[in-house]
């Protein structure tokens, strides 16, 4: 057992991953630590949100293997995913609160599905959770009353209202304004540390995610292009990397899609 | 060019085949969620207020204006007779075995139908039903299940409404604005109804209609594109096959339980 804690808790080796005859992951290893806040960067499009749905088991790989635990995620069957995503928590970039119900329900809502506790003692656990987040005096409010940064706090309270070992964040900061992107910022930190949680992050806000980080992957066009901590990264002699992380508008990846010759173009209209 | 029109039908039989055969992977799935329901019967009384409670004016009012309806052109068909007793017999028959069950299927389908593929496509869309499977919540078990109970519970009584309304409807015009003999109205309905072949029968076309329409309704909604678009033409999609399949299984039940009278 005290070997076990050493090993990553997710483990992805040799990763293949088709949309179609489009090729989204080409041989991508990663290793997630316990514990630890792994942050995966890369250019919109790349995948990423394919591949924490990957980790949840709601996709599965065209070869490689994604072990989560010691459990081989592809080969689980229905009750063995089941019960191995009682153990995740997921951020949906939307939040993707039940719209229904109201925020103390939404909290509640895995509680209800997955305990047989007492209603006193679901209150008092969902009390907890939302104020973790801040949100305790909102409880009352239904979904379409609390701005995008609520929201997604509400999903972050019902995310770790079972006490998961794990928690993914799909783009946890984007389209945030600047004061509730301080607030998701700091609350990733904080429950990462206090819960002891092993959170990934996908993300492409490249300051906030490598103030936080402990470990980042960056990923474009299928395959990992760099990794290591924050620190590392910054000082990569990648072209590419570093275009990415100070966000140069030319460089590896050009400014212009690819095209025939500007003047060529524009003298073949002339004739018309 | 000549492949093009062959190679269209095919792809399009493959196409509709592998939809059916989705549907009823989705439909086994679905049941196996029901025994989990027991235990849990108020998210089924939930969907049974929604699918229900909510569609009965409609379905109150429809039925009072088909019963009022087939009273009047029942009774100038019967006056040439000199029959206008059988009145009560005509209007019953007609809405018990017939028009109960397939327009309130009718009339369930565009109602609740529709606002189970538009509820269920937009929590797709909004990566609702993501996130209840990321919160290991099945959601064929928990939005599908109980909301495919709640239309077969439903629909039988929607339809014994409609009849029931629709009796009175006809009661109204034949015996108040018609003048039939009250007595005679009611008396050759109870001699002439039964409730094995007649009652039954429409009770059980009913339930076969509400779980086809529910059914439709409940997949439509899961298999959508989770766009806008998408789950307006699911929605629409509801409602056409719905009324399609209740009118097509209509002749098939009619034939197997009075065609060999």
């Amino acid at each position: 057992m005290t070997d076990d804690s050493q090993k990553p808790l997710v483990s992805i080796r040799d990763l293949v991953f088709k949309r179609g005859s489009r090729t989204i992951f080409d041989g991508v290893d990663i290793d997630i630590q316990r514990g630890k806040l792994t942050a995966i960067m890369g250019p919109s499009g790349t995948g990423k949100t394919t591949l924490l749905r990957l980790i949840g088991g709601q996709l599965r790989p065209d070869a490689g293997t994604v072990v989560v635990d010691g459990q081989s995620v592809p080969d689980l069957g229905y009750r063995g995913l089941y019960q191995l995503r009682k153990r995740m928590g997921m951020l949906f970039q939307n939040g993707a609160l039940l719209t229904d119900i109201n925020v103390y329900d939404n909290v509640a809502f895995p509680l209800r599905e997955h305990t047989k506790l007492p209603e006193s003692m679901i209150r008092d656990l969902v009390l907890m959770k939302l104020e973790a987040v801040g949100l305790r005096g909102a409880r009352d409010l239904m979904p379409s009353e609390l701005s995008g940064g609520m929201s997604r706090r509400v999903a972050l309270a019902r995310a770790i209202a079972l006490d998961p070992m794990m928690i993914m964040y799909d783009e946890p900061f984007t389209g945030q304004d600047p004061i509730s992107m301080g607030v998701l910022v700091s609350l990733l930190r904080t429950l990462t540390d206090v819960l002891g949680l092993t959170s990934v992050m996908v993300s492409h806000d490249v300051a906030e995610s490598l103030s936080i980080a402990d470990y980042v992957y960056v990923i474009s066009e299928g395959k990992v292009v760099e990794h290591g901590t924050p620190d590392h990264l910054n000082e990569s002699s990648s072209p590419w990397v570093q275009q990415f992380l100070q966000g140069q508008r030319d460089g590896p990846v050009p400014f212009h899609y690819p095209a025939p010759d500007y003047i060529d173009d524009l003298m073949a209209g002339a004739g018309r | 060019m000549m492949t093009d029109p062959l190679q269209r039908l095919g792809a399009t039989t493959l196409a509709v085949a592998e939809r059916l055969g989705r549907g009823h992977l989705f439909l086994l799935h679905v049941l196996g969620g029901f025994p989990a329901l027991l235990p849990r019967f108020g998210l089924v009384i939930k969907q049974l207020y929604a699918s229900g409670v909510l569609s009965l004016l409609i379905i109150a009012v429809s039925g009072l204006f088909v019963g009022m309806v087939l009273a009047l052109q029942g009774y100038n068909t019967l006056v040439d007779f000199g029959a206008t007793e059988s009145l009560g017999v005509v209007v019953s028959l007609s809405l018990v075995r017939e028009l109960g069950p397939v327009v309130a299927a009718l009339l369930f389908a565009g109602r609740a139908g529709s606002a189970l593929t538009a509820e269920i496509g937009l929590m797709k869309a909004t990566e609702q039903l993501s996130a209840m499977e990321m919160m290991a919540v099945d959601p064929l078990h928990r939005v599908a299940a109980p909301r495919l109970l709640g239309g077969i519970l439903a629909m039988p009584l929607l339809a014994a409404i409609f009849s029931a309304v629709g009796v009175l409807g006809g009661y109204f015009v034949g015996v108040g604005l018609l003048g039939v003999d009250e007595g005679a109205f009611w008396s050759q309905m109870q001699a002439n109804v039964d409730l094995y072949d007649d009652v039954a029968n429409g009770v059980i076309k009913s339930v076969v209609f509400g779980f086809v329409v529910t059914w439709i309704a409940v997949f439509e909604g899961y298999d959508s594109v989770p766009t806008s678009e998408g789950v307006s033409r699911a929605t629409t999609k509801t409602v056409v096959q719905g009324s399609l399949a209740v009118l097509g299984l209509d002749f098939v039940l009619t034939a197997l339980m009075f065609g060999d009278e």
